[in-house]
């Protein structure tokens, strides 16, 4: 006799099993729409009715709630594309948990990148662009929406000079934050003279998403 | 979308169900071994020694000689962690679970970039192309490496390029370039030879071909 707590943790099982495709394919759809510059489809994807929406990008700030999210995706992904430009990331090494009330999961994937950067007068810069993605997922109306994204720089560099002789592009410049921005909570790109971290870290297991989840991938205990 | 309710498995026979359970499982083993290899990936790429972490090798097991994997975690390579990374990403995923859902044999490729500084001196750019296969098994209720080497495609200076640079596996005393080859370099690329193709992923009949999990042949079954 199969019981019903059998049948209940199975059913789960499943549903988280579908739940990690579902979130591969969606994180998936929206790295391909952020290539492609193309800001109404990344937006689809995030949970924008979401209390606590967020996007976090490297050291540009924090930009807390849907006007804001909406805002910094169609100022950045929605410029107007130039000739020449290109944006080329890619997810590997995906660390995905999906909560056992399966309303929420954390993710994080390593990003590779290669991009072209145009310039005045002369051939775009072709350019590394490497990092991290952090996200919270949150099932929504029968989806799998973005909730928190947080975006971390590993290496971002011209390729002709390569991430240990060209620092250059690492750091914001020094001009002022962006005024629907919150100060950023972690940046640790690669440079000759920076130690790794181990940030951001894997999600671990956990049932439900609490408050104190949040920012869990610049967790330092790494003896957990 | 998946849509069914724990009513609907009252339509299989307890043999079904056992089935379904099984498989289940196993899959679920697949996602956490992938899980627990990008936490070990982002271990390698933070280099402190003698540091306590979460243990993520399976060091219960008899096959695992735990004196030379402590000494391996407290001997320093560097002077400084300054400028030293080691960004191995995780693609190519191969993962066979065992019926048991107690072993796993995974297979990784990896395009990978380093910094590397031996002495504090300015750090090198290294393109480092490589494998990761290696054997898991459940150790206290969770999925932990029983083995995995890097097995190294490229180690190259960035602007040299892998045709002309292969830099050996960085360790004190140096390797020699034959001993270097004798190791993590024995299937590397090189220009003036034929390459191996090495490792062979674990194929759906490499826990009937190969039962030992220590066993690691099944890489090699192509030489």
């Amino acid at each position: 006799m199969i019981t019903t707590e059998r049948k209940k943790a199975l059913l789960t099982a499943m549903q988280k099993l579908e739940a990690y495709r579902e979130i591969q394919n969606e994180m998936g759809r929206t790295v391909a729409a952020f290539n492609f510059r193309q800001a109404d489809a990344v937006l689809r994807h995030f949970a924008l009715d979401a209390e606590g929406v967020s996007l976090e990008y490297c050291d540009e700030g924090v930009f807390k709630g849907a006007e804001n999210v909406e805002s910094i995706i169609r100022e950045v992904v929605g410029a107007p594309v130039k000739p020449g430009e290109m944006l080329d990331l890619q997810l590997t090494t995906p660390m995905i948990e999906i909560a056992d009330d399966l309303q929420t999961a954390k993710c994080l994937w390593w990003v590779t990148g290669a991009g072209a950067i145009p310039q005045e007068d002369k051939d775009p810069m072709a350019i590394w662009a490497w990092g991290q993605v952090a996200a919270d997922f949150l099932f929504t109306d029968g989806e799998w929406k973005i909730w928190h994204l947080h975006y971390f720089r590993f290496i971002k560099c011209d390729y002709k000079k390569g991430w240990v002789d060209d620092t250059s592009m690492i750091n914001r410049l020094n001009t002022p934050l962006h005024p629907q921005a919150d100060t950023c909570t972690y940046h640790n790109p690669y440079s000759p003279t920076g130690i790794r971290e181990g940030l951001p870290c894997a999600p671990k297991p956990y049932s439900t998403y609490t408050r104190d989840d949040l920012g869990w991938e610049l967790d330092r205990n790494k003896n957990w | 979308m998946l849509n069914i309710d724990i009513h609907d498995f009252d339509l299989l026979t307890d043999e079904e169900f056992e089935s379904l359970e099984a498989e289940t499982a196993r899959l679920t083993s697949a996602w956490q071994v992938q899980n627990m290899r990008g936490c070990a990936a982002i271990f390698w790429d933070d280099q402190r020694i003698g540091e306590k972490r979460h243990e993520l090798k399976a060091l219960k097991h008899p096959g695992v000689d735990v004196a030379a994997e402590m000494a391996f975690r407290m001997k320093p390579v560097v002077d400084s962690l300054e400028g030293n990374s080691l960004v191995h990403p995780l693609t190519t995923p191969i993962i066979e679970v065992d019926p048991t859902n107690t072993k796993s044999r995974s297979l990784f490729w990896s395009l990978g970039v380093e910094g590397l500084s031996k002495f504090r001196e300015k750090p090198t750019a290294i393109i480092s192309i490589g494998m990761v296969p290696g054997a898991n098994v459940v150790e206290d209720g969770e999925w932990k490496m029983l083995w995995g080497a890097w097995q190294r495609t490229t180690k190259n200076e960035y602007h040299a390029g892998w045709v002309e640079s292969m830099i050996p596996t960085n360790t004190r005393p140096p390797l020699t370039p034959e001993e270097d080859k004798a190791r993590l370099g024995r299937f590397a690329y090189q220009k003036d030879e034929l390459r191996k193709p090495v490792p062979e992923p674990p194929r759906k009949d490499t826990w009937e071909k190969f039962p030992d999990e220590m066993d690691p042949q099944w890489q090699f079954i192509n030489l």
